[in-house]
Protein backbone atom coordinates (compact mmCIF):
# COMPACT_ATOMS: atom_id res chain seq x y z
CA UNK A 1 0.00 0.00 0.00
CA UNK A 2 1.28 3.50 -0.80
CA UNK A 3 2.15 5.73 2.12
CA UNK A 4 -0.56 8.21 1.14
CA UNK A 5 -3.26 5.55 1.17
CA UNK A 6 -1.95 4.29 4.49
CA UNK A 7 -2.03 7.79 5.94
CA UNK A 8 -5.63 8.20 4.91
CA UNK A 9 -6.59 4.86 6.40
CA UNK A 10 -4.82 5.66 9.60
CA UNK A 11 -6.83 8.82 10.14
CA UNK A 12 -9.13 9.00 13.10
CA UNK A 13 -12.47 7.28 12.45
CA UNK A 14 -11.50 6.74 8.82
CA UNK A 15 -14.03 3.91 8.60
CA UNK A 16 -16.98 6.14 9.48
CA UNK A 17 -18.90 8.65 7.41
CA UNK A 18 -16.87 11.89 7.44
CA UNK A 19 -18.46 14.81 9.25
CA UNK A 20 -17.60 17.10 6.36
CA UNK A 21 -16.50 16.10 2.92
CA UNK A 22 -15.41 18.52 0.20
CA UNK A 23 -15.61 17.02 -3.28
CA UNK A 24 -13.97 19.13 -5.99
CA UNK A 25 -15.31 22.34 -4.46
CA UNK A 26 -15.06 25.38 -6.71
CA UNK A 27 -15.88 28.91 -5.61
CA UNK A 28 -15.82 32.04 -7.74
CA UNK A 29 -16.54 35.67 -7.02
CA UNK A 30 -17.68 36.72 -10.45
CA UNK A 31 -14.79 35.84 -12.76
CA UNK A 32 -12.31 35.52 -9.90
CA UNK A 33 -11.62 31.94 -8.87
CA UNK A 34 -11.20 31.91 -5.08
CA UNK A 35 -11.15 28.11 -4.86
CA UNK A 36 -10.17 26.06 -7.89
CA UNK A 37 -10.94 22.51 -6.94
CA UNK A 38 -10.67 21.31 -3.39
CA UNK A 39 -11.17 17.77 -2.21
CA UNK A 40 -10.73 16.98 1.44
CA UNK A 41 -12.48 15.28 4.31
CA UNK A 42 -12.91 15.82 8.01
CA UNK A 43 -13.53 12.73 10.09
CA UNK A 44 -15.37 12.51 13.35
CA UNK A 45 -13.27 13.74 16.27
CA UNK A 46 -10.51 15.08 14.07
CA UNK A 47 -8.88 18.48 14.28
CA UNK A 48 -8.11 19.61 10.74
CA UNK A 49 -6.05 22.76 10.35
CA UNK A 50 -6.11 24.81 7.17
CA UNK A 51 -2.90 26.75 6.67
CA UNK A 52 -1.47 28.81 3.85
CA UNK A 53 -0.71 32.34 2.76
CA UNK A 54 -3.36 34.96 3.22
CA UNK A 55 -5.74 35.27 0.30
CA UNK A 56 -5.30 31.60 -0.57
CA UNK A 57 -8.97 30.71 0.07
CA UNK A 58 -8.94 29.22 3.59
CA UNK A 59 -11.73 31.43 4.96
CA UNK A 60 -13.70 30.98 1.79
CA UNK A 61 -13.59 27.21 2.11
CA UNK A 62 -14.58 27.42 5.76
CA UNK A 63 -17.52 29.67 4.87
CA UNK A 64 -18.77 27.32 2.17
CA UNK A 65 -19.01 24.64 4.87
CA UNK A 66 -21.98 26.32 6.56
CA UNK A 67 -23.29 27.91 3.37
CA UNK A 68 -22.27 31.46 4.23
CA UNK A 69 -20.86 31.24 0.70
CA UNK A 70 -22.43 29.38 -2.21
CA UNK A 71 -20.25 27.03 -4.24
CA UNK A 72 -20.22 27.05 -8.02
CA UNK A 73 -19.01 23.51 -8.51
CA UNK A 74 -18.43 20.23 -6.74
CA UNK A 75 -20.29 18.82 -3.82
CA UNK A 76 -20.21 19.44 -0.11
CA UNK A 77 -21.39 16.67 2.21
CA UNK A 78 -22.24 17.15 5.83
CA UNK A 79 -22.73 13.91 7.74
CA UNK A 80 -22.85 12.11 4.40
CA UNK A 81 -25.59 14.26 2.91
CA UNK A 82 -25.30 17.15 0.45
CA UNK A 83 -26.01 20.59 1.93
CA UNK A 84 -29.73 21.24 1.49
CA UNK A 85 -30.83 23.90 -0.96
CA UNK A 86 -33.71 25.33 1.07
CA UNK A 87 -33.25 28.12 3.59
CA UNK A 88 -34.86 26.02 6.30
CA UNK A 89 -32.57 23.12 5.48
CA UNK A 90 -29.50 25.33 5.68
CA UNK A 91 -30.64 26.68 9.05
CA UNK A 92 -30.89 23.11 10.33
CA UNK A 93 -27.36 22.38 9.19
CA UNK A 94 -26.04 25.60 10.74
CA UNK A 95 -27.52 24.61 14.08
CA UNK A 96 -25.27 21.58 14.01
CA UNK A 97 -22.11 23.55 13.17
CA UNK A 98 -20.52 26.13 15.44
CA UNK A 99 -18.48 29.00 14.02
CA UNK A 100 -15.94 31.29 15.63
CA UNK A 101 -14.86 34.44 13.81
CA UNK A 102 -11.60 36.34 13.76
CA UNK A 103 -13.34 39.44 15.17
CA UNK A 104 -15.38 37.52 17.77
CA UNK A 105 -18.64 39.14 16.61
CA UNK A 106 -20.20 39.03 20.05
CA UNK A 107 -23.52 40.84 20.24
CA UNK A 108 -22.65 44.14 21.97
CA UNK A 109 -26.19 44.84 23.21
CA UNK A 110 -26.40 41.55 25.09
CA UNK A 111 -24.63 40.50 28.24
CA UNK A 112 -22.15 37.65 28.12
CA UNK A 113 -24.82 35.29 29.40
CA UNK A 114 -27.40 36.50 26.89
CA UNK A 115 -24.88 36.10 24.08
CA UNK A 116 -24.71 32.44 24.94
CA UNK A 117 -28.42 31.86 25.55
CA UNK A 118 -29.78 33.70 22.52
CA UNK A 119 -29.05 30.87 20.09
CA UNK A 120 -30.60 28.05 22.11
CA UNK A 121 -33.52 30.29 23.14
CA UNK A 122 -34.34 31.59 19.66
CA UNK A 123 -33.43 28.65 17.50
CA UNK A 124 -33.79 25.54 19.63
CA UNK A 125 -36.62 26.99 21.75
CA UNK A 126 -34.87 25.87 24.93
CA UNK A 127 -36.46 27.23 28.11
CA UNK A 128 -34.92 30.32 29.72
CA UNK A 129 -33.93 28.33 32.77
CA UNK A 130 -32.36 25.48 30.85
CA UNK A 131 -30.48 27.87 28.53
CA UNK A 132 -29.10 29.78 31.53
CA UNK A 133 -27.97 26.61 33.21
CA UNK A 134 -26.15 25.49 30.11
CA UNK A 135 -24.61 28.94 29.59
CA UNK A 136 -23.29 29.10 33.14
CA UNK A 137 -21.70 25.68 32.72
CA UNK A 138 -20.09 26.73 29.45
CA UNK A 139 -18.78 29.96 30.96
CA UNK A 140 -17.26 27.92 33.71
CA UNK A 141 -15.66 25.68 31.12
CA UNK A 142 -14.00 28.61 29.32
CA UNK A 143 -12.99 30.13 32.67
CA UNK A 144 -15.30 33.15 32.63
CA UNK A 145 -17.97 32.24 35.18
CA UNK A 146 -17.55 35.64 36.86
CA UNK A 147 -18.26 37.59 33.65
CA UNK A 148 -21.83 36.40 33.03
CA UNK A 149 -23.45 39.81 33.57
CA UNK A 150 -20.78 41.91 31.88
CA UNK A 151 -21.16 43.36 28.40
CA UNK A 152 -18.67 42.34 25.69
CA UNK A 153 -17.25 45.87 25.64
CA UNK A 154 -15.95 45.27 29.15
CA UNK A 155 -13.94 42.17 28.24
CA UNK A 156 -10.47 41.76 26.78
CA UNK A 157 -10.11 40.27 23.30
CA UNK A 158 -9.14 36.88 24.65
CA UNK A 159 -12.12 36.86 26.99
CA UNK A 160 -14.45 37.89 24.16
CA UNK A 161 -13.21 35.09 21.97
CA UNK A 162 -13.72 32.56 24.75
CA UNK A 163 -17.30 33.79 25.13
CA UNK A 164 -17.71 33.41 21.37
CA UNK A 165 -16.56 29.81 21.66
CA UNK A 166 -19.04 29.23 24.49
CA UNK A 167 -21.79 30.82 22.38
CA UNK A 168 -21.08 28.37 19.56
CA UNK A 169 -20.88 25.41 21.93
CA UNK A 170 -24.25 26.28 23.45
CA UNK A 171 -25.88 24.94 20.28
CA UNK A 172 -24.19 21.58 20.97
CA UNK A 173 -22.66 21.43 17.50
CA UNK A 174 -21.20 18.35 15.84
CA UNK A 175 -18.35 20.32 14.33
CA UNK A 176 -16.70 23.65 15.17
CA UNK A 177 -15.32 25.97 12.50
CA UNK A 178 -12.65 28.46 13.56
CA UNK A 179 -11.52 31.26 11.23
CA UNK A 180 -8.23 32.61 12.55
CA UNK A 181 -9.58 32.79 16.08
CA UNK A 182 -6.43 34.36 17.52
CA UNK A 183 -5.38 36.70 14.72
CA UNK A 184 -7.07 39.76 16.23
CA UNK A 185 -5.73 39.14 19.73
CA UNK A 186 -2.94 40.73 21.72
CA UNK A 187 -0.10 38.24 22.04
CA UNK A 188 -0.64 37.83 25.78
CA UNK A 189 -4.23 36.63 25.37
CA UNK A 190 -3.66 34.21 22.48
CA UNK A 191 -2.66 31.41 24.82
CA UNK A 192 -5.92 31.41 26.80
CA UNK A 193 -7.95 30.95 23.62
CA UNK A 194 -5.68 28.25 22.23
CA UNK A 195 -5.90 26.42 25.56
CA UNK A 196 -9.69 26.36 25.38
CA UNK A 197 -9.49 25.04 21.82
CA UNK A 198 -6.94 22.42 22.81
CA UNK A 199 -9.19 21.19 25.60
CA UNK A 200 -12.11 21.05 23.22
CA UNK A 201 -10.03 18.91 20.87
CA UNK A 202 -9.09 16.58 23.70
CA UNK A 203 -12.77 16.13 24.49
CA UNK A 204 -13.22 14.79 20.99
CA UNK A 205 -14.83 17.76 19.27
CA UNK A 206 -14.51 17.71 15.49
CA UNK A 207 -12.79 20.96 14.50
CA UNK A 208 -11.80 22.74 11.32
CA UNK A 209 -9.34 25.49 12.16
CA UNK A 210 -7.91 28.16 9.90
CA UNK A 211 -4.83 29.39 11.72
CA UNK A 212 -1.41 30.94 11.51
CA UNK A 213 -0.47 29.48 14.89
CA UNK A 214 1.88 26.82 13.61
CA UNK A 215 2.84 25.54 17.04
CA UNK A 216 -0.83 24.92 17.80
CA UNK A 217 -1.37 23.21 14.46
CA UNK A 218 1.69 21.03 14.92
CA UNK A 219 0.60 19.92 18.41
CA UNK A 220 -3.16 19.69 18.12
CA UNK A 221 -4.04 18.99 14.49
CA UNK A 222 -4.61 15.43 13.34
CA UNK A 223 -4.56 16.51 9.74
CA UNK A 224 -3.22 19.60 8.04
CA UNK A 225 -4.30 21.01 4.71
CA UNK A 226 -1.95 23.46 3.00
CA UNK A 227 -3.55 26.01 0.71
CA UNK A 228 -2.08 28.18 -1.98
CA UNK A 229 -3.95 30.29 -4.50
CA UNK A 230 -7.25 28.52 -4.13
CA UNK A 231 -5.96 24.99 -4.25
CA UNK A 232 -4.57 22.39 -1.91
CA UNK A 233 -0.82 22.10 -2.24
CA UNK A 234 -0.45 19.23 0.15
CA UNK A 235 -2.33 17.54 2.97
CA UNK A 236 -1.26 15.03 5.53
CA UNK A 237 -0.68 14.31 9.21
CA UNK A 238 0.67 17.29 11.15
CA UNK A 239 3.99 15.56 11.70
CA UNK A 240 4.55 15.14 8.01
CA UNK A 241 3.52 18.64 7.00
CA UNK A 242 5.69 20.32 9.59
CA UNK A 243 8.63 17.96 9.86
CA UNK A 244 8.85 16.54 6.39
CA UNK A 245 6.83 18.61 3.93
CA UNK A 246 6.65 17.11 0.47
CA UNK A 247 5.74 20.19 -1.57
CA UNK A 248 8.11 23.03 -2.36
CA UNK A 249 5.35 25.56 -1.65
CA UNK A 250 4.72 24.13 1.79
CA UNK A 251 8.40 24.51 2.63
CA UNK A 252 8.39 28.06 1.28
CA UNK A 253 5.31 28.97 3.28
CA UNK A 254 6.63 27.47 6.52
CA UNK A 255 10.06 29.03 6.20
CA UNK A 256 8.41 32.33 5.38
CA UNK A 257 6.66 32.09 8.75
CA UNK A 258 9.96 31.30 10.39
CA UNK A 259 9.03 27.70 11.10
CA UNK A 260 12.13 25.56 11.43
CA UNK A 261 10.63 22.30 12.67
CA UNK B 1 -42.24 99.62 26.59
CA UNK B 2 -42.81 97.79 29.84
CA UNK B 3 -43.60 94.12 30.21
CA UNK B 4 -46.60 92.98 32.21
CA UNK B 5 -46.97 89.25 32.56
CA UNK B 6 -49.87 89.27 35.02
CA UNK B 7 -52.63 88.81 32.44
CA UNK B 8 -50.74 85.98 30.75
CA UNK B 9 -49.80 84.27 34.00
CA UNK B 10 -53.42 84.44 35.17
CA UNK B 11 -54.21 82.15 32.23
CA UNK B 12 -51.66 79.55 33.29
CA UNK B 13 -54.20 76.76 33.63
CA UNK B 14 -55.49 77.39 30.15
CA UNK B 15 -51.92 77.41 28.79
CA UNK B 16 -50.99 74.31 30.79
CA UNK B 17 -53.89 72.51 29.13
CA UNK B 18 -52.42 73.49 25.78
CA UNK B 19 -49.02 72.24 26.84
CA UNK B 20 -50.57 68.90 27.80
CA UNK B 21 -51.99 68.56 24.31
CA UNK B 22 -48.64 69.54 22.76
CA UNK B 23 -46.91 66.83 24.75
CA UNK B 24 -49.57 64.25 23.90
CA UNK B 25 -49.40 65.10 20.20
CA UNK B 26 -45.59 64.95 20.26
CA UNK B 27 -45.46 61.64 22.07
CA UNK B 28 -47.98 59.97 19.79
CA UNK B 29 -46.20 61.35 16.72
CA UNK B 30 -42.79 60.10 17.88
CA UNK B 31 -44.06 56.64 18.80
CA UNK B 32 -46.04 56.18 15.58
CA UNK B 33 -43.20 57.60 13.46
CA UNK B 34 -40.77 55.17 15.05
CA UNK B 35 -42.99 52.15 14.42
CA UNK B 36 -43.87 53.14 10.85
CA UNK B 37 -40.35 54.45 10.22
CA UNK B 38 -38.86 51.03 11.03
CA UNK B 39 -41.46 49.38 8.78
CA UNK B 40 -40.78 51.80 5.92
CA UNK B 41 -37.00 51.37 6.26
CA UNK B 42 -37.28 47.57 6.25
CA UNK B 43 -39.68 47.68 3.32
CA UNK B 44 -37.32 49.92 1.42
CA UNK B 45 -34.22 47.86 2.19
CA UNK B 46 -35.53 44.31 1.98
CA UNK B 47 -38.95 44.55 0.38
CA UNK B 48 -39.82 43.68 -3.21
CA UNK B 49 -39.37 46.34 -5.90
CA UNK B 50 -43.07 47.14 -6.17
CA UNK B 51 -42.87 48.17 -2.52
CA UNK B 52 -39.46 49.82 -2.33
CA UNK B 53 -39.98 52.13 -5.31
CA UNK B 54 -43.07 53.90 -3.89
CA UNK B 55 -41.45 54.00 -0.44
CA UNK B 56 -38.41 55.81 -1.81
CA UNK B 57 -40.76 58.22 -3.58
CA UNK B 58 -42.66 58.77 -0.33
CA UNK B 59 -39.47 59.47 1.64
CA UNK B 60 -38.06 61.84 -0.97
CA UNK B 61 -41.30 63.75 -1.39
CA UNK B 62 -41.84 64.17 2.35
CA UNK B 63 -38.39 65.64 2.66
CA UNK B 64 -39.16 68.06 -0.15
CA UNK B 65 -42.48 69.38 1.17
CA UNK B 66 -42.96 71.60 4.25
CA UNK B 67 -44.90 69.90 7.02
CA UNK B 68 -47.36 72.81 7.05
CA UNK B 69 -48.33 72.04 3.46
CA UNK B 70 -48.88 68.39 4.38
CA UNK B 71 -51.05 69.40 7.29
CA UNK B 72 -53.21 71.79 5.32
CA UNK B 73 -53.55 69.30 2.52
CA UNK B 74 -54.67 66.53 4.86
CA UNK B 75 -57.09 68.80 6.72
CA UNK B 76 -58.61 70.67 3.79
CA UNK B 77 -57.94 68.73 0.60
CA UNK B 78 -58.25 65.14 1.78
CA UNK B 79 -61.97 65.49 2.63
CA UNK B 80 -62.64 66.86 -0.84
CA UNK B 81 -60.64 64.17 -2.63
CA UNK B 82 -61.62 61.15 -0.56
CA UNK B 83 -64.63 62.17 1.47
CA UNK B 84 -62.72 61.36 4.67
CA UNK B 85 -62.52 64.32 7.00
CA UNK B 86 -60.49 64.15 10.17
CA UNK B 87 -61.03 66.20 13.35
CA UNK B 88 -58.20 68.75 13.83
CA UNK B 89 -56.21 66.78 16.43
CA UNK B 90 -56.25 63.63 14.31
CA UNK B 91 -55.44 65.52 11.14
CA UNK B 92 -52.44 67.04 12.93
CA UNK B 93 -51.33 63.63 14.23
CA UNK B 94 -51.59 62.06 10.77
CA UNK B 95 -49.78 64.93 9.06
CA UNK B 96 -46.95 65.09 11.61
CA UNK B 97 -46.53 61.31 11.63
CA UNK B 98 -46.61 61.14 7.84
CA UNK B 99 -43.88 63.78 7.66
CA UNK B 100 -41.63 62.77 10.58
CA UNK B 101 -41.88 59.09 9.67
CA UNK B 102 -39.99 59.72 6.44
CA UNK B 103 -37.04 61.17 8.38
CA UNK B 104 -37.13 58.35 10.90
CA UNK B 105 -37.11 55.82 8.06
CA UNK B 106 -33.89 57.31 6.73
CA UNK B 107 -32.31 57.31 10.18
CA UNK B 108 -33.32 53.68 10.69
CA UNK B 109 -31.89 52.75 7.31
CA UNK B 110 -28.58 54.40 8.11
CA UNK B 111 -28.56 52.72 11.53
CA UNK B 112 -29.16 49.26 10.11
CA UNK B 113 -26.57 49.73 7.36
CA UNK B 114 -23.98 50.78 9.92
CA UNK B 115 -24.06 47.45 11.77
CA UNK B 116 -21.35 45.41 10.15
CA UNK B 117 -22.03 42.25 8.15
CA UNK B 118 -20.21 40.05 10.65
CA UNK B 119 -23.03 40.56 13.14
CA UNK B 120 -25.56 39.19 10.69
CA UNK B 121 -23.31 36.25 9.98
CA UNK B 122 -22.83 35.57 13.68
CA UNK B 123 -26.61 35.33 14.00
CA UNK B 124 -27.04 33.23 10.87
CA UNK B 125 -24.44 30.65 11.91
CA UNK B 126 -26.43 30.02 15.08
CA UNK B 127 -29.23 28.90 12.78
CA UNK B 128 -31.34 32.04 13.09
CA UNK B 129 -33.58 33.13 10.23
CA UNK B 130 -32.95 36.48 8.59
CA UNK B 131 -35.99 37.92 10.36
CA UNK B 132 -34.72 36.71 13.74
CA UNK B 133 -31.29 38.20 13.06
CA UNK B 134 -32.92 41.53 12.21
CA UNK B 135 -35.13 41.54 15.29
CA UNK B 136 -32.71 40.19 17.88
CA UNK B 137 -29.31 41.30 16.64
CA UNK B 138 -29.35 44.14 14.13
CA UNK B 139 -32.30 46.36 15.10
CA UNK B 140 -31.45 46.64 18.81
CA UNK B 141 -27.91 47.74 17.96
CA UNK B 142 -29.16 50.07 15.24
CA UNK B 143 -31.64 51.68 17.66
CA UNK B 144 -28.89 52.37 20.18
CA UNK B 145 -26.71 53.90 17.48
CA UNK B 146 -29.66 55.99 16.30
CA UNK B 147 -30.38 57.54 19.69
CA UNK B 148 -28.69 60.91 19.04
CA UNK B 149 -30.57 61.28 15.75
CA UNK B 150 -33.81 60.20 17.38
CA UNK B 151 -33.17 62.89 19.99
CA UNK B 152 -33.22 65.46 17.19
CA UNK B 153 -36.42 63.91 15.88
CA UNK B 154 -38.03 64.34 19.30
CA UNK B 155 -37.14 68.01 19.45
CA UNK B 156 -38.15 68.67 15.85
CA UNK B 157 -41.47 66.94 16.52
CA UNK B 158 -42.23 69.02 19.61
CA UNK B 159 -41.47 72.19 17.69
CA UNK B 160 -43.45 71.07 14.64
CA UNK B 161 -46.59 70.48 16.69
CA UNK B 162 -46.94 74.28 16.83
CA UNK B 163 -48.22 74.24 13.26
CA UNK B 164 -51.34 72.47 14.48
CA UNK B 165 -52.45 75.94 15.65
CA UNK B 166 -53.23 76.66 12.00
CA UNK B 167 -56.14 74.22 12.06
CA UNK B 168 -57.17 75.31 15.57
CA UNK B 169 -55.91 72.33 17.56
CA UNK B 170 -55.94 73.81 21.09
CA UNK B 171 -52.28 73.03 21.81
CA UNK B 172 -49.76 75.39 23.39
CA UNK B 173 -49.23 77.61 20.34
CA UNK B 174 -52.93 78.04 19.61
CA UNK B 175 -53.73 78.86 23.21
CA UNK B 176 -50.83 81.30 23.31
CA UNK B 177 -52.36 83.09 20.34
CA UNK B 178 -55.73 83.16 22.10
CA UNK B 179 -54.25 84.55 25.32
CA UNK B 180 -52.24 87.06 23.35
CA UNK B 181 -55.39 88.30 21.56
CA UNK B 182 -57.51 88.52 24.66
CA UNK B 183 -54.93 90.16 26.91
CA UNK B 184 -53.48 92.46 24.27
CA UNK B 185 -50.11 91.29 25.58
CA UNK B 186 -48.60 89.38 22.59
CA UNK B 187 -44.98 89.93 23.65
CA UNK B 188 -45.57 88.50 27.07
CA UNK B 189 -47.69 85.62 25.81
CA UNK B 190 -45.14 84.49 23.22
CA UNK B 191 -42.27 85.00 25.64
CA UNK B 192 -43.97 82.61 28.03
CA UNK B 193 -44.53 80.12 25.18
CA UNK B 194 -40.89 80.35 24.18
CA UNK B 195 -39.68 79.71 27.71
CA UNK B 196 -42.07 76.76 28.11
CA UNK B 197 -40.97 75.16 24.82
CA UNK B 198 -37.37 75.59 25.89
CA UNK B 199 -37.99 74.12 29.33
CA UNK B 200 -39.53 71.02 27.74
CA UNK B 201 -37.08 70.59 24.90
CA UNK B 202 -33.85 71.26 26.66
CA UNK B 203 -34.16 68.55 29.32
CA UNK B 204 -35.65 66.12 26.80
CA UNK B 205 -32.71 66.37 24.42
CA UNK B 206 -30.24 66.39 27.31
CA UNK B 207 -31.81 63.27 28.78
CA UNK B 208 -31.54 61.42 25.48
CA UNK B 209 -27.89 62.46 25.11
CA UNK B 210 -27.20 61.24 28.62
CA UNK B 211 -28.88 57.90 28.03
CA UNK B 212 -26.90 57.52 24.83
CA UNK B 213 -23.60 58.29 26.56
CA UNK B 214 -24.31 55.56 29.06
CA UNK B 215 -25.28 52.81 26.64
CA UNK B 216 -23.41 53.68 23.43
CA UNK B 217 -21.00 50.79 24.02
CA UNK B 218 -23.91 48.38 23.72
CA UNK B 219 -24.36 49.37 20.10
CA UNK B 220 -20.70 49.21 19.14
CA UNK B 221 -19.76 45.97 17.47
N1 LIG C 1 -16.74 38.62 -0.98
C1 LIG C 1 -15.67 38.54 -1.81
N2 LIG C 1 -15.73 39.10 -3.04
C2 LIG C 1 -14.67 39.02 -3.88
N3 LIG C 1 -13.51 38.40 -3.60
C3 LIG C 1 -13.40 37.82 -2.38
C4 LIG C 1 -14.48 37.86 -1.42
N4 LIG C 1 -14.08 37.21 -0.32
C5 LIG C 1 -12.82 36.78 -0.57
N5 LIG C 1 -12.41 37.16 -1.80
C6 LIG C 1 -11.10 36.85 -2.43
O1 LIG C 1 -10.93 35.45 -2.41
C7 LIG C 1 -9.59 35.12 -2.12
C8 LIG C 1 -9.54 34.18 -0.95
O2 LIG C 1 -9.90 34.90 0.23
P1 LIG C 1 -9.94 34.22 1.66
O3 LIG C 1 -10.67 32.95 1.58
O4 LIG C 1 -10.45 35.25 2.58
O5 LIG C 1 -8.40 33.96 1.91
P2 LIG C 1 -7.68 33.52 3.26
O6 LIG C 1 -8.72 33.28 4.30
O7 LIG C 1 -6.90 32.31 2.90
O8 LIG C 1 -6.78 34.65 3.62
C9 LIG C 1 -8.86 36.42 -1.88
O9 LIG C 1 -8.16 36.79 -3.06
C10 LIG C 1 -9.96 37.40 -1.61
O10 LIG C 1 -9.61 38.70 -2.05
MG1 LIG D 1 -9.03 34.37 6.06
Amino acid sequence: MSTVAAQIQNRKNADQTPVVEYRSIRKQYGEFVAIGSVTARVNKGEVVCLIGPSGSGKSTLLRTTNALEQIQGGELLFDGKPLPASKAGIRQVRQRMGMVFQNFELFPHKTVLENITVGPRTVLKVSEQEARKRAVALLDKVGLADKADKYPANLSGGQQQRVAIARALAMEPEVMLFDEPTSALDPETIGEVLNVMKRLAEEGMTMIVVTHEMTFARRVADWVVVFDRGNIVEQGPAAQIFDNPQAERTRDFLSHLGWDG
Amino acid sequence: MDFDFSAVLDSWQYLAGGLGLTILLSLLTVILSLIFGIAVALGRMYGPRWLSVPLVFYIDSMRAVPVLVVLIWIYFALPIVTGISLPPFWAALVALTFHICAYVAEIVRAGISSVRAGQTQAGLVLGMSEAQVMRKIILPQALIRMLPSLGSIVSITIKDTAIAAVIAVPELMKRTETVSGQSFRPMEAFTVAMVVYFLILFPATRAIDLIYKNIAYRGRS
